[in-house]
């Protein structure tokens, strides 16, 4: 379903891959990721015609039988193949300098050829992304960059446009063959390279890589770090917030939503009278479908997806992944052939409904229970750690998954690492005390079912938690359910907080709780935790989220597009939904339901 | 013939109706004749897809697309994971006439229970492979698939005959189908009350299908199952390496039987 592009990166190889969707064959070509050859597509195109010619009537008559028994001998053409993709990539070498009439410059008006600062050092990092892209990385490969670089630099300084990033490989791929031949030359490359090297400047990173305490602008008495909080007295800056303003009123929400109605309603123009075309185009095709099989073409599908599009958008699919989800429909179904009487429609939006079953059914089902079993079988806890932003329900689900355990037979223990939000731990108190009505110790054999491990207000989370999942190992617990502090994503000191935590104590299970009403948020939230969990953790493979619970699903009758886009960005189940607030208002994930809903009109 | 029988007719009905046009008369007659042919096609196509078809189900890299290309050919093929289908009819031995469609279905999490879906109503039987090298490794997944395919509505209505072949018994680690069959009735005893205890479904059903598997009170027990279970050893690779033939004799006399 994430077909959209066709290359695949894995370590040092990069996958090119080409989908015939009328005869089911898929093209992949492997290179080494450091070579950018520019002739991997024209040689999959030529590769994927070539072998359809040739066997083109097996494929038609004989079926699965027919592949199995049939030989195809392909490896000299394909040989064939690959010298003359070569070929061409070399011969097109020389051809590349224009002359100045040919050149755009020659077309531009005076006043944009006026040179700006920005324009000399965009070239040069041009340059030298090229160069660092070659496999060969030696300093012959250097020189004769070099040599090409300050051959054009006069021509850089007649035409000012750049060459595209293909032209300049061709050409200092031709400038390495022809030094390949002769010998020397390599004089010339340490002079230029000294003075590139002063030019050069570190870059720069607005987020990641740097350190967070360059980041932090704030004083340490702002924004939430836990630490500086006593429990006594309390800073009324945090508590305040913005002490210029007029107590008492209510300031308005600013955001800028004019730009993005602008987009919508852009979007939607062009989609109306393609919507017309489609209308009869379809009924056309319909009687189309009925005299004969037609392959699809990409024209036919676009108006359909047009609206699929808009029509997910309507129902809270984030916006980036419903033009994803429609393009990877486009590519599996591009050239197949449909049957007689199919109409496009149908055919799309079958394609779409399998599309989304499929990611919403996890590549690997949590099953909770059954953990926690084997965790109990080798006498330690399991520890569930929920994380998420401000306000989702994390503390009422908490509650309602420990009401769930407890049903079954599963001692919790919870463990209050909010420790800045007022009200956290008596919050999570008040729910100890009801579940332990619910549940009293001698129904149990007399144990208590449900204890709460919390140390007040201001200490350290990560420390909390180790001491709580340490308690729970000797006192017996099976299940200890970890409650942290609501943080925005784009917060970097309580990110790195939170990645302390989850690397330093390992948890078993690591959930994001999100909320079913979030819209375009949700790609936002899911990419920056996981980026920050993979970024502050020392092991070799980062523990990232491991599923998701989706709260207030109450809230939303059949707009459940958020549960797409978790499920998307993040490749997780969604674990449980949160639909009320009551302990029992718990369920598990129908994905046929919810596909239902979401393709309903 | 047929004109000759309608020229009454339609002259009838010229009398009758208050002088329509011959067009729209020539156009009802095609609609009508589209209509017939379009019933026919259903009703030859419902007629064609009764139960004839033996399921290839099984984890990723099982040996499930060999067994199929080893069964049909009785070579040996390289193969990749599958990412579709594929049908062929199997005759099932040289003299009779019966014949089975044998469905090699794609092992990957991604894409097994899609392929179920479109096939579980066809199915007559069920070769579940189980790759018996990795099986100790992978236990918890052969046990959670293998349950999602026995609580299905409509396997468990249709109790098509299940055999669980356990395959790769070339190599020399490979667990034997007692043991497999030990493991596996523990599993699923573990996994039918985590199952059915987790939290209902949105719109009401149970995750675990409405279907207890087995009997309550008792240890899950294969025998308990409505349909009839078979363990079988197998190698799709066969004892004497990629030239000579699969060892899998037990599978083709219970295909035989079935078919």
């Amino acid at each position: 379903e994430r077909g959209g592009n066709n290359s695949f990166t894995h370590e040092a190889l990069t996958l090119k891959y080409k989908l015939d969707n009328q005869f089911e064959l898929v093209f992949v070509v492997g290179f080494q990721k450091i070579l950018t050859l520019t002739y991997v597509d024209k040689l999959i195109d030529d590769v994927h015609r070539e072998f359809r010619d040739k066997y083109r009537n097996q494929f038609q008559q004989k079926g699965a039988l027919g592949l199995l028994n049939g030989t195809f001998d392909f490896k000299d053409d394909f040989m064939r193949l690959l010298r003359d993709a070569e070929e061409s990539g070399k011969v097109r070498a020389p051809t590349v300098m224009k002359t100045f009439e040919q050149s755009l410059k020659s077309q531009k008006t005076v006043k944009c050829m006026i040179e700006t600062r920005g324009e000399k050092p965009k070239e040069k990092v041009k340059n030298k992304k090229n160069k660092g892209s070659k496999k060969e990385g030696t300093e012959a490969v250097v020189a004769p960059g070099k040599a090409s670089v300050s051959e054009k630099q006069p021509s850089a300084a007649g035409e000012k446009e750049e060459l595209t990033k293909d032209e300049i490989l061709q050409k200092n791929r031709e400038e390495f063959f022809k030094r390949h031949m002769k010998a020397g030359e390599k004089s010339r490359s340490p002079k230029p390279e000294a003075q590139k090297e002063k030019g050069k400047k570190p870059r720069v990173w607005d987020l990641g890589n740097s350190n967070a305490k360059v980041l932090d602008y704030s004083n340490s008495t702002t924004n939430g770090s836990a630490e500086a909080c006593p429990v006594e007295e309390f800073d009324l800056d945090t508590a305040l917030g913005d002490r210029n303003r007029e107590p008492g009123r209510l300031y308005d929400l600013e955001y800028e939503s004019d730009d993005e109605a602008e987009e919508e309603k852009v979007i939607q123009n062009p989609s109306k009278p393609s919507a017309k075309k489609g209308g009869l185009g379809g009924m056309f095709g319909m009687l189309k479908g009925l005299v004969g099989s037609k392959s699809l073409m990409r024209e036919d599908m676009d108006p359909v997806l047009e609206k699929m599009k808009d029509h997910l958008i309507a129902k809270n699919v984030a916006a980036e992944i419903a033009v994803q989800l429609c393009e990877s429909v486009a590519k599996k179904l591009e050239g197949k052939v449909m049957g007689t009487f199919t109409t496009v429609t149908s055919t799309v939006k079958q394609a779409l409904q399998e599309a989304l079953v499929q990611i919403l059914q996890p590549q690997r089902r949590v099953d909770v229970l059954r953990d926690v079993m084997d965790a109990q079988r080798h006498r330690r806890p399991y520890v569930v750690t929920f994380c998420g932003v401000n306000g989702v329900g994390k503390s009422t689900n908490l509650a309602k998954i420990s009401f769930w355990l407890i049903e079954n037979g599963f001692s919790v223990l919870i463990a209050a690492c909010d420790t800045f939000r007022a009200g956290a731990v008596e919050q999570l108190r008040t729910h100890t005390r009801r579940l332990n009505a619910l549940h009293p110790p001698e129904s149990h054999g007399g144990r208590t079912m449900v204890q709460l491990y919390e140390k007040g207000y201001g200490k350290d989370a990560a420390g909390i938690a180790m001491e709580a999942i340490s308690y729970a190992r000797n006192q017996g617990f099976d299940v200890v359910l970890v409650d942290t502090a609501g943080r925005m994503q784009d917060n970097a000191p309580l990110m790195t907080a939170l990645a302390k935590l989850i690397a330093v104590n390992a948890p078993d299970l690591v959930l994001f709780v999100g909320e079913a009403l979030v819209g375009n948020e949700a790609v936002d939230q899911l990419v920056k935790f996981n980026k920050a969990l993979a970024d502050h953790s020392m092991a070799q493979t980062p523990r990232l989220i491991d599923g998701i619970v989706l709260t207030k699903f109450d809230t939303i009758d059949d707009k459940v597009g958020a549960a797409i886009s978790m499920t998307y960005i993040t490749s997780k189940p969604i674990v449980f939904v949160g639909t009320g607030q009551t302990y029992c208002d718990l369920r598990s994930l129908n994905a046929k339901a919810v596909v239902a809903a979401l393709m309903k009109a | 013939s047929m004109a000759g029988r309608l020229e009454p007719h339609l002259e009838a009905l010229r009398r009758e109706l208050p002088a329509p046009s011959p067009a729209v008369l020539s156009v009802l007659l095609a609609l009508l004749a589209v209509a017939i042919t379009f019933l026919i096609w259903r009703f030859v196509l419902g007629r064609r897809s009764s139960r004839k078809a033996v399921l290839l189900l099984g984890l990723c890299d099982a040996g499930k697309t060999l067994l199929f290309a080893r069964l049909l050919t009785g070579r040996y093929r390289d193969t990749q994971t599958s990412i579709t289908d594929s049908s062929a009819v199997y005759r099932v031995s040289k003299d009779k006439s019966a014949h089975v469609t044998l469905i090699d279905l794609p092992g990957h999490e991604s894409l097994r229970l899609q392929f179920l879906e479109r096939f579980k109503a066809a199915a007559r039987a069920i070769v579940f492979v189980v790759d018996s090298v990795a099986f100790q490794r992978e236990v918890k997944d052969v046990a959670e698939f293998l349950y999602q395919v026995l609580v299905d509505s409509t396997v468990l209505k249709n109790a098509p005959a299940l055999l669980i072949a356990c395959n790769k018994q070339d190599i020399s680690m490979a667990k034997s189908a007692k043991l497999i069959q030990q493991q596996l009735e523990k599993e699923l005893n573990t996994l039918r009350v985590t199952r059915s205890a987790a939290p209902t479904s949105l719109d009401g059903s149970t995750t675990g299908g409405p279907a207890q598997l087995g009997k309550k009170g008792k240890d899950f027990d294969f025998s308990q199952l409505p349909m009839k279970v078979e363990f079988v050893e197998c190698s799709a690779r066969g004892s004497k390496g990629e030239e000579g033939d699969a060892d899998f004799e037990g599978l083709e006399k219970w295909l035989a039987k079935i078919a």
